[in-house]
C-alpha cells in the first residue's frame, strides 16, 4: 500500500514538470494570440486612431462603414473581390498542376531524376516573396522577357500584353508571380501524400490489367481525395493571405485598385492611413473567412485519417 | 506483343519527361535571369531581343566599373551603405526565432507528448486553435502593443511576436508522440532531473525534426515583409525585404543593380537550400505528422 501510493506521488510530480514545460508556450499564445484577437474585435467596434489618444465605442459603426462606403476609393467590397479572384485563380491551377507533376514524378523510375525535378520546382520556394515579385516586375515591363517570349509563343509580333498597365493582366501577373512561387512546394505536398499510399494497391491494379490512365483515375484519385482536399484548403488559406507580391507590385508604380487584396487593404487603412479601428474591423472580416476555410481543412484532415488502405 | 508494349511505355515516358522539363524551364528562367540581369544595366535588361548573355563591355569597360550593380546595390538608394546592416538584421531575426521556436515547441511537444497531467487535451487544443489566427488579422492589435510596451523598432520587437509558432508545437508533440519512453525512465534511473532529460535526451535525438521546423521558421522570418514594415521603421532595423522594398520603390532605381541586390539578398537562402536540400523538402511533413 505505502508503495503505491509512492509511485503514485512520483508520477504525479512528474506529470507536473509535463504542465510545466507547456507554460512558456502557454504565456506566449496568451499574449500574442489570444489577447490580441481579443483585442482586435475590441478595436473594431471603436473609432480609434493612431493619433490621438481619445476614442469612444461606436458599435458596429465600422462594419456597416465598410460594407456600404468607399473607404477612400478603397473599399472592402473591392478588396473581397480582388481577393476572391487571386484565390480562385492562383489556388484552382495551382493545385491541377501539382497535382499532375507529383502524379508524373512519382512514375519515373530514376531516383536521380525525380530529386533533381523536385529540386527544381522548389527552388522558386526559396526565393523571398519581395525577390519573385521584383523578377517578375522587371521581366513584365513593355520591353521586357515576358513581352518577347509570349510573342514567340503566341505567334504574334511585337504585340505589348500591358502585363503590368491593363487591370485585368495586371491580377494576371500577380497570379503569374505567385503560382511561379509555390508549385514547387505544393507539387511536394503531393508527393508525400502520394507516397504513403502502399505501392501493393498499385502492384494490384496492375496485375489486374488497368493501364496507367485508368489507375490514376480509378485508383490513385479516390484514395488521394483526402490529400487533395488538404493541399487545396492549404493553398486557399496561403492565397488569402497575398500581400508582398502586390504590395511591391504597387510599389514599382502599377495601379492598386485591381490588386488591392484585404491584406493589403488592412495595412493601408490601418498603418498608412491610421484608421486602426476599421481595419480592425476588416482584419475580424478576414480572420472569419480564414476561420470558416481552416475548419474544413480540420475536417478534411479528420477524414485523411480514416482512410485506410 | 510485347516490343508494342515497351514502346507504348517508353513513348509515355517520353511525353512525360517533356511536360517535367517545359515545367522546369518555367521554374528556373525567371532565376537566371536575376542572375544574369544582375550583371547588366537597364537598358540590355529591357532590350528587344533580350540577350541572355550579359555583353563584355560590363565587365571591360572603363567607364562602368567592374560590378557596378552590385556596388550600388549595396549602397542603397541614400548611399548609406545599409545593405550589409540589413543582411545582419535578417540573420539574427530569422536565427533567433528559428532557436526559440525549436526550442519551445519542442519543450511544450515533449510536455505535450509524454506526460500525462491533468488538463492536458484543453492546453492542447488551446494551442492548437490559435492556427486559425492569421497574423494578418492581429496585426493591428499586434503594432498597438508594440508601440505600447516601446518595443517598437527596436530587434526584440521583430523577434517576439514569432517567437514560437502552434505548427511547430504540434509537428514536435506528433514526432515525439513515437519517442520510446524506456530512454526517458532508463534516463530518470540513472539520476537525470526532468529538464536534463529534456536536454540531453530528447532534443538530441530529435535531429531531423528540429532541422525541418528550424529551417520552416527561418524561411518565414527571413521572408516576413508585413511586421518588419509595421515594427521596424528605423534605418538601421530594416531587414532584407524591407531593404529590397525601399530600393526598388524609386521610380529611378535602375534594374540591374535591383536584380543585383535581389541576387546578392539570396544567396543565403540559396546556400541552405543546396546544403540542406532534403530538410526544406521535409518541410511538407504535414502528411507525416497527420499520420501519427
Amino acid at each position: 500500500m505505502k508503495h503505491r501510493v509512492k509511485t503514485y506521488s512520483i508520477e504525479r510530480k512528474q506529470a507536473r514538470y509535463g504542465f510545466l514545460f507547456t507554460v512558456p508556450c502557454l504565456l506566449f499564445f496568451a499574449m500574442f494570440s489570444f489577447y490580441p484577437i481579443i483585442n482586435a474585435f475590441i478595436t473594431s467596434l471603436t473609432n480609434r486612431r493612431a493619433v490621438g489618444r481619445t476614442w469612444d465605442f461606436t458599435g458596429f459603426e465600422n462594419y456597416a462603414y465598410l460594407f456600404t462606403k468607399g473607404n477612400g476609393g478603397f473599399s472592402l467590397l473591392n478588396s473581397l473581390r480582388a481577393t476572391g479572384v487571386f484565390t480562385l485563380g492562383c489556388f484552382v491551377p495551382m493545385v491541377v498542376i501539382a497535382l499532375l507533376l507529383a502524379v508524373l514524378i512519382m512514375q519515373l523510375r530514376k531516383p536521380g531524376h525525380s530529386k533533381f525535378f523536385e529540386l527544381s520546382y522548389y527552388i522558386p520556394a526559396v526565393l523571398s516573396s519581395v525577390v519573385a515579385a521584383t523578377i517578375w516586375r522587371i521581366m513584365f515591363q513593355p520591353t521586357g522577357l515576358i513581352n518577347q517570349l509570349s510573342n514567340t509563343i503566341l505567334f504574334t509580333s511585337g504585340k505589348d500584353y500591358h502585363w503590368l498597365t491593363d487591370n485585368g493582366m495586371l491580377v494576371a501577373s500577380t497570379i503569374i508571380v505567385y503560382f511561379w512561387k509555390y508549385i514547387g512546394y505544393f507539387t511536394i505536398l503531393f508527393i508525400t501524400g502520394l507516397a504513403s499510399i502502399p505501392p501493393t494497391i498499385y502492384e494490384a491494379a496492375i496485375v489486374d490489367g488497368s493501364n496507367r490512365w485508368h489507375t490514376f483515375w480509378k485508383i490513385t484519385l479516390p484514395l488521394l481525395k483526402p490529400t487533395v482536399m488538404l493541399v487545396s484548403i492549404m493553398a486557399m488559406l496561403q492565397c488569402l493571405k497575398t500581400f508582398s507580391t502586390q504590395y511591391m507590385f504597387v510599389q514599382g508604380g502599377t495601379a492598386r485598385l485591381p490588386i488591392d487584396v484585404i491584406t493589403m487593404n488592412i495595412y493601408f487603412t490601418g498603418i498608412r492611413n491610421g484608421y486602426l479601428g476599421r481595419a480592425s474591423a476588416m482584419s475580424i472580416i478576414l480572420f472569419f473567412i480564414m476561420l470558416i476555410f481552416t475548419y474544413l481543412q480540420f475536417s478534411a484532415q479528420k477524414g485523411g485519417e480514416d482512410v485506410e488502405y | 506483343m510485347n516490343n508494342q508494349f515497351v514502346g507504348k511505355v517508353k513513348a509515355g515516358e517520353i511525353i512525360t519527361y517533356i511536360v517535367l522539363i517545359l515545367l522546369v524551364l518555367f521554374t528556373i528562367f525567371p532565376i537566371l535571369f536575376m542572375l544574369t540581369a544582375s550583371f547588366m544595366d537597364a537598358k540590355q535588361i529591357l532590350a528587344m531581343p533580350f540577350k541572355w548573355i550579359p555583353s563584355k563591355e560590363y565587365f571591360t569597360s572603363s567607364s562602368r566599373t567592374f560590378m557596378t550593380n552590385f556596388v550600388k546595390a549595396i549602397r542603397g538608394n541614400n548611399n548609406n551603405n545599409i545593405f550589409f546592416t540589413a543582411m545582419l538584421n535578417s540573420l539574427l531575426v530569422a536565427i533567433t526565432c528559428a532557436v526559440t521556436t525549436v526550442f519551445f515547441s519542442a519543450l511544450c511537444g515533449y510536455g505535450l507528448a509524454k506526460f500525462r497531467f491533468k488538463g492536458r487535451n484543453v492546453v492542447f487544443m488551446a494551442i492548437m486553435s490559435t492556427m486559425m489566427i492569421p497574423f494578418e488579422a492581429i496585426m493591428i492589435p499586434l503594432y498597438m502593443v508594440t508601440r505600447s510596451v516601446g518595443l517598437m523598432n527596436t530587434l526584440p520587437g521583430l523577434i517576439v511576436p514569432f517567437a514560437i509558432s502552434a505548427f511547430g508545437v504540434f509537428q514536435m508533440r506528433q514526432y515525439l508522440l513515437t519517442f520510446p519512453s524506456e530512454f526517458l525512465d532508463a534516463s530518470r534511473v540513472d539520476g537525470l532531473r526532468e529538464f536534463g532529460i529534456f536536454l540531453r535526451i530528447v532534443l538530441p535525438n530529435s535531429t531531423p525534426v528540429i532541422a525541418t521546423l528550424g529551417i520552416l521558421s527561418f524561411r518565414n522570418q527571413w521572408d516576413n515583409l508585413l511586421w518588419p514594415m509595421l515594427c521596424a521603421q528605423a534605418e538601421r532595423l530594416k531587414t532584407l525585404p524591407l531593404y529590397i522594398a525601399g530600393f526598388a520603390e524609386e521610380k529611378q532605381t535602375d534594374e540591374g543593380a535591383l536584380m543585383a541586390c535581389a541576387f546578392l539578398a539570396s544567396i543565403p537562402m540559396f546556400i541552405l537550400f543546396f546544403t540542406l536540400s532534403k530538410y526544406f523538402l521535409g518541410g511538407a511533413a504535414v502528411f507525416e505528422s497527420r499520420k501519427g
